[in-house]
């Protein structure tokens, strides 16, 4: 207990905090500018300068810690008198161009000088001028207005960890320079916008088009982009987004933001929107109404059933879509249409990982509180890079390392270079044989653990064939890491389980996740991965992860929802589309999704989708596969309705509207106007209604409202009730001989700034990251000769593209990386993929490749 | 009096390390190593050995301090960054009698239980930096540095590590910074180096004079060492006199010797016995004495009572031809062009000094500079972040309160009379 008194109020501290904390708490008020909460304490400002009894000069009160008994004044003649010439001292060389200077209206220098500052200078002299020294894209410098306070500096090391500026020069000469010569050779994280105190760092995307107070409202809502989901502002003028800020200690990412989440809105503007339905009329898609456009898919839907049974019907949710959305989608699929052919996208890597741990280890496995992952002594990332896939994720992982915690990457981790303790580079294909064997030896250490035994019997069998391949440098260090960790987080990305055999690495981190008592975290690349699980769009389950298998739950919600859910599970993602290509599916309703482009082998799929004899898409852009649907029915983005989401913790948050638009509709209420002409009658007026229903039928979302999660804190199980089933068995393990012969890879990349259909209509996320690249290890650059910038064609088995090389110190192994997320054929148009048995997510083939320097 | 730092200096090889030992050398060192480190400790309270860099920290404080720290590794920093104008009182040590300061370094690591040591020498130092490595070189050679000190199972490492060029890296936290490769700028204190110093681990920054001293006050013994000299400061001390004397360099003198004797009696008076208008006695950053005010004892206390400081002991000599006006002017443009930028009064209040003083020596002055001047050093003394910004500050103050007249004349007249 310390007991201090600032200005004759005693104040109780039950830590030590500085004085400033202390004076904060007791609501007395210090003016700062150097100082901000998110960034550690600089004490290069001198504006909070007090005065504390027996000590000989004025203190700063943003260093200083407070010690019982000590006696401060925040207030006194010669404080005043400081403060005053500290801002006198700033103005000299401040320009003084507040007319012109965005940054007027919430500038902390302004509003000190207004309080504290003088109003007549007495500097005379000529004022520094400081040439930009280049110009970037996206962030504005101006360094006649830098204070240098210093706090994008701070905010860019020790908190983004991206070290990308420092201050160069020193005295006057000081100023925030990135390293890179041309322009920021950064993250583009803007977290160095949100600390600047004045207008020396801006953003381009909204400079001089408006003032600070000039916006409508300002709508707190959470991000599109990945599955983390942060918390953000909107700011609206007009019915347009005028600027995403974020709001400093708010919502899981505290304020932090990342590339796509404060640049990459302007997607929501683009002139590519659908505005109007469009309708296939003599083989080209057409515009057309509202009611000409639901009644052909009614009457087309009803039409299929009939003939063909319910099971011809087939239907993709969408991870992008809200909670609401996928539930009245699973509902109209399986009520109006009656089939259960209902997957997503997800399919592709979380939603089968999700379900192959809950299968194993118990429902609610993977929902660990992000901020959690800080306070882990060792971290096993593997399968992807977290801090490009979930940013804000992976800056928790990064301020672990800063804590001392051990970082193990497996595979390659570019954002993770300077933070790593350990890399391992397993043979591309075979990072299940690593894991196996450090599961088995880990397993010999620790004996049986004996609370599940089905996962004790699938160790003991691995062990028994001595299964797994250890012969991987740093094996043993990874091993004794693990072993003598007290606290272990496992990062699991998807790319180890896109492969054939990719339940085997399940099984294989399973069984480390409950012989270690690890918290497991799967990355997620798609908003509401969770919430499309949750809200039932999968082939097998009812809302609240119920089993369809299990006939008390669906006699429960045949009850609530009036009618027969059908009795057989569903087709998964891809057996759909065989089933389409097989003449088994008939017709198919997309939402919100593009298989054509996001699905490995678009060629085959698009066949496949063409082979269909109804087709309806509803998107907010003419997406690759819009353009080959019957229907196309123009949806609402982000900002432009309401709805929950779940991240990847299981976090349910709303996403709120903040701009009125006149095209499109809900997906939710366009399924709904479809099933009311198709007979099943859905009386939604709006989406809280949906909630409070899906609050009534699904277990996870018991008497949950929006306004409890508007609070923020709606982790599940939020008052619901999780499954606790137990397997009897592990899957058995299928084992597949790759042999491949050629000496490269192709594998996707996951790039930072870009995440597919939207951040490729985002000009500013385009400018940071503008072709697709060929992303090249050093070692691999070196055997093909190639340096950076040559253009290369590479070929697979099925097809080959050009593009210019980027040289990448970060890949570690033989593997070379290309992106989908432009414009055109991405990687998935040169790969082709099998089905993994077990988890029916798909194993990509094709990765042969071949690379020519032209 | 006998010259122990700068013993032997007159010899052309006395960089050497058989010189070295041939003079006497490092059988302190091998008499420190029978020792127990708190009995070297205790003699160097009882020495009353105070730091030479500026500050005059009892060192044998500073140390226990270190001792008591439990961490390991401790390092023991040698603050070589001797930058100050006027100040090259170590420069002789470094490049004279390099042995010296290394056999300093090792009894100094060995009573505090530090293992590693660097010399952190100013970029403009690079002769030196040459004599040093060489001079390394042969102690680890000779087994006076290394995993077996001369035998006797005691390990000291040394290692010279080079300045950019900064006067503020030789502010002992901003040393840190630099020596872990960051810009050279001062930390937060608490804590302190000798607690949390280098990579976050128990750290001892001692001035080269400092730790040079090292071996005399074992060889003659903390009751000895504590004769000579003042009472309050006592030991020899290096004095580096400059301006307009008659013969401008290093002298090694008992602590308190007054000023007017270093100048009269061994600097040989002014040049061409042009009447003396002021000194610096302790480097640009003390406040300036006019000469009437220089019949005082240079050490730590007197000098502070006489109203300056002894600072490095860094004589500047100013005769009656010195434009003071122009002196501050230049001093103000080294602080300004030294201030490392981090806090606001330093980095902006030595700029607006720096352009004042300029405007008043090119005679375009104006009526209310002065008050200008001295509102602006208010503002900064006191309040800037480390003791960079007090110095700049306290130059102007200091030539403002004798100097006055100066100012106001070329205020009024439009120009400067002294011709330079």
């Amino acid at each position: 207990m310390i007991t201090l008194t600032i200005n004759d109020k005693e104040i109780t501290l039950e830590k030590p905090v500085t004085v400033l904390e202390a004076a904060k708490q007791a609501g007395i008020k210090i003016p700062t500018l150097c100082y901000h909460e998110a960034v550690k304490p600089f004490g290069g400002c001198r504006l909070c300068v007090v005065e504390v009894e027996r000590m000989p000069r004025l203190q700063t009160a943003c260093t200083l810690t407070a010690a019982d008994g000590m006696i401060v004044r925040t207030e006194s003649e010669t404080i005043s008198r400081v403060r005053r010439g500290i801002l006198e001292f700033l103005l000299i060389n401040h320009p003084l161009d507040c007319p012109y200077c965005d940054k007027a209206g919430e500038c902390e220098l302004q509003d000190l000088v207004k309080k504290y500052g003088p109003t007549v200078g007495r500097f005379k002299e000529e004022k520094r001028r400081v040439p930009e020294s280049h110009k970037d894209q996206i962030l504005a410098r101006n360094m006649e207005r830098c204070v240098v306070c210093t706090r994008c500096v701070r905010m860019c090391n020790d908190v983004q960890g991206a070290s990308a500026i420092s201050i160069m020069g020193r005295a006057g000469y000081s100023r925030m320079e990135p390293f890179s010569s041309a322009s920021f050779n950064c993250e583009y994280c803007g977290n160095c916008l949100t600390v600047c105190p004045v207008g020396a760092i801006l953003s381009r995307l909204y400079i001089h088009s408006f003032r600070p107070w000039q916006v409508d409202r300002e709508v707190e809502t959470v991000c599109s982009y990945c599955g983390v989901g942060c918390s953000l502002v909107v700011q609206v003028r007009d019915e347009s987004i005028k600027r995403v800020i974020p709001k400093i200690g708010f919502g899981l990412n505290k304020g932090l933001l990342c590339s796509r989440g404060r640049f990459g809105y302007e997607y929501i503007n683009s002139p590519d929107r659908l505005k109007t339905p469009l309708v296939r009329k003599n083989g080209k898609l057409e515009e057309s109404t509202w009611s000409e456009a639901l009644t052909i898919i009614a009457d087309k839907l009803t039409k299929i059933k009939k003939a063909d049974g319910g099971s011809a019907i087939a239907g993709i949710a969408s991870p992008r879509c809200s909670n609401e959305d996928n539930y009245v989608f699973q509902k109209f699929m399986r009520m109006a249409c009656g089939t259960n052919n209902i997957d997503s996208i997800s399919r592709t890597g979380f939603a089968a990982a999700q379900k192959y741990f809950e299968d194993v280890l118990g429902q609610g496995i993977t929902a660990n509180i992000i901020e959690g992952l800080k306070n882990s002594e060792t971290i096993l990332v593997l399968g992807g890079d977290p801090t490009a896939i979930n940013p804000i994720l992976g800056l928790s992982i990064r301020e672990a390392a800063r804590r001392g915690a051990k970082i193990i990457v497996l595979g390659n981790a570019k954002g993770l270079e300077r933070f790593k303790t350990l890399q391992l580079v397993p043979e591309v294909f075979k990072e299940a044989d690593l894991l196996d064997a450090l599961l088995v030896e880990i397993s010999h250490a620790k004996g049986v653990r004996g609370e599940i035994s089905a996962i004790d019997k699938g160790i003991r069998m691995l062990s028994e064939k001595s299964a797994g391949n250890k012969n991987v440098q740093g094996f043993d260090e990874l091993k004794n890491i693990l072993m003598s960790s007290p606290s272990t987080s496992i990062v699991l990305g998807m790319d180890i389980v896109q492969r054939t055999d990719g339940h085997r690495a399940l099984f294989a981190i399973a069984g480390l996740t409950y012989l270690l008592e690890a918290r497991l975290y799967l990355l997620s690349e798609k908003p509401n991965e969770q919430g499309l699980i949750d809200a039932g769009c999968v082939p097998d389950m009812l809302p609240g992860g119920r089993p369809l298998s299990i006939h008390d739950f669906k006699r429960k919600f045949e009850d609530l929802w009036n009618g027969a859910i059908p009795e057989d599970d569903g087709m998964t993602l891809f057996e759909i589309i065989e089933g389409a290509r097989g003449n088994k599916i008939k017709a198919l309703y997309l939402m919100g999704e593009n298989p054509v482009f996001n699905l490995p082998g678009k060629f085959y799929i698009k066949e496949s989708l063409k082979a269909l004899d109804f087709l309806v898409v509803q998107d907010i852009f003419l997406t690759e596969t819009a353009e080959i649907a019957d229907v196309v029915l123009p949806a609402l983005g982000w900002t432009e309705k309401t709805g929950t989401y779940t991240n990847l913790e299981r976090r349910i948050q709303l996403q709120k509207k903040a701009v009125e638009v006149s095209h499109g509709m809900e997906d939710w209420r366009i399924i709904s106007e479809v099933s009311n002409k198709m007979g099943y009658r859905m009386d939604y007026a709006e989406s809280k209604d949906i909630m409070d229903e899906m609050a009534k039928v699904s277990p996870l979302y018991r008497d949950l409202t929006y306004r409890e999660i508007s609070y923020g804190n709606c982790l599940w199980p939020y008052l619901g009730e999780p499954l606790r089933g137990e397997i009897s068995e592990v899957p058995e393990a299928s084992y597949v001989a790759n042999q491949y012969k050629e000496d490269f890879y192709l594998s996707v990349e996951k790039p930072l700034y870009h995440s597919g259909t939207l951040s490729r209509r985002s000009p500013a996320l385009l400018k940071m990251y503008p072709e697709p690249a060929l992303k090249v290890g050093a070692k691999s650059a070196e055997k093909l000769g190639l340096n950076e910038g040559d253009r290369v064609q590479f070929f697979t088995q099925t097809g080959s593209r050009e593009a210019a090389v980027s040289i990448d110190e970060s890949i570690k192994d033989n593997r070379v990386y290309f992106s989908n997320n432009f414009q055109g054929d991405g990687v998935y148009s040169l790969m082709t993929c099998n089905i993994d048995k077990v988890t029916k997510a798909p194993g990509i083939e094709g990765c042969e490749v071949k690379i020519k320097k032209l | 009096m006998e010259k122990f730092l700068l013993k032997n200096i007159e010899n052309p090889n006395s960089a050497d390390v058989n010189e070295y030992v041939k003079a006497g050398g490092y059988k302190n060192l091998s008499k420190a190593l029978d020792m127990q480190p708190k009995d070297i400790l205790e003699e160097v309270k009882k020495a009353g050995l105070r730091g030479r860099g500026g500050a005059g920290f009892p060192t044998g404080m500073k140390w226990s301090f270190a001792v008591a720290d439990p961490k390991f590794p401790k390092y023991l920093l040698c603050n070589a960054d001797e930058g100050e104008p006027g100040t090259f009182k170590d420069r002789p040590i470094l490049e004279k009698n390099p042995h010296l300061l290394i056999e300093g370094m090792a009894i100094s690591g060995y009573t505090l239980g530090s293992e590693y040591g660097y010399i952190y020498l100013r970029g403009e130092y690079p002769y030196a930096k040459d004599v040093l490595n060489k001079a390394i070189q042969q102690a680890y050679e000779k087994n006076y540095l290394g995993d077996n000190i001369l035998g006797k199972g005691k390990r000291f490492h040394l290692a010279v590590y080079q300045g950019a060029g900064a006067y503020i890296c030789g502010e002992e936290t901003a040393l840190i910074e630099s020596i872990e490769g960051r810009k050279g700028q001062p930390r937060n204190k608490p804590p302190f180096p000798v607690n949390a110093g280098a990579w976050s681990m128990p750290t001892i920054v001692n001035n080269v004079e400092t730790l040079s001293n090292l071996p005399y006050v074992l060889e003659i013994g903390g009751e000895a060492y504590s004769k000579i000299g003042s009472k309050d400061c006592p030991g020899p001390k290096l004095f580096s006199v400059s301006g307009c004397v008659e013969k401008p360099g290093v002298y090694e003198l008992p602590m308190g010797t007054s000023l007017k004797d270093i100048i009269y009696k061994h600097a040989g008076g002014t040049r061409n016995g042009k009447k003396l208008k002021a000194v610096i006695p302790g480097g640009i950053s003390t406040p300036v004495l006019p000469a009437e005010n220089i019949d005082c004892a240079m050490d730590f206390v007197a000098m502070q009572k006489a109203g300056s400081m002894l600072g490095s002991g860094a004589v500047i000599v100013m005769d009656e031809s010195v434009c003071m006006v122009k002196v501050t002017y230049r001093a103000l443009k080294f602080f300004e062009h030294e201030s490392c930028g981090k806090c606001v009064p330093c980095r902006e209040g030595t700029e607006w000094l720096r352009k004042v003083l300029h405007r008043i020596e090119n005679g375009q002055g104006r009526e209310g500079d002065i008050e200008l001047l001295t509102d602006v050093t208010w503002i900064m003394s006191g309040k800037t972040f480390c003791p960079l910004g007090d110095g700049a500050a306290g130059v102007v103050t200091g030539m403002l309160k004798y100097f006055r007249n100066e100012f106001e004349e070329h205020i009024k007249n439009g120009s400067c009379k002294f011709v330079s």
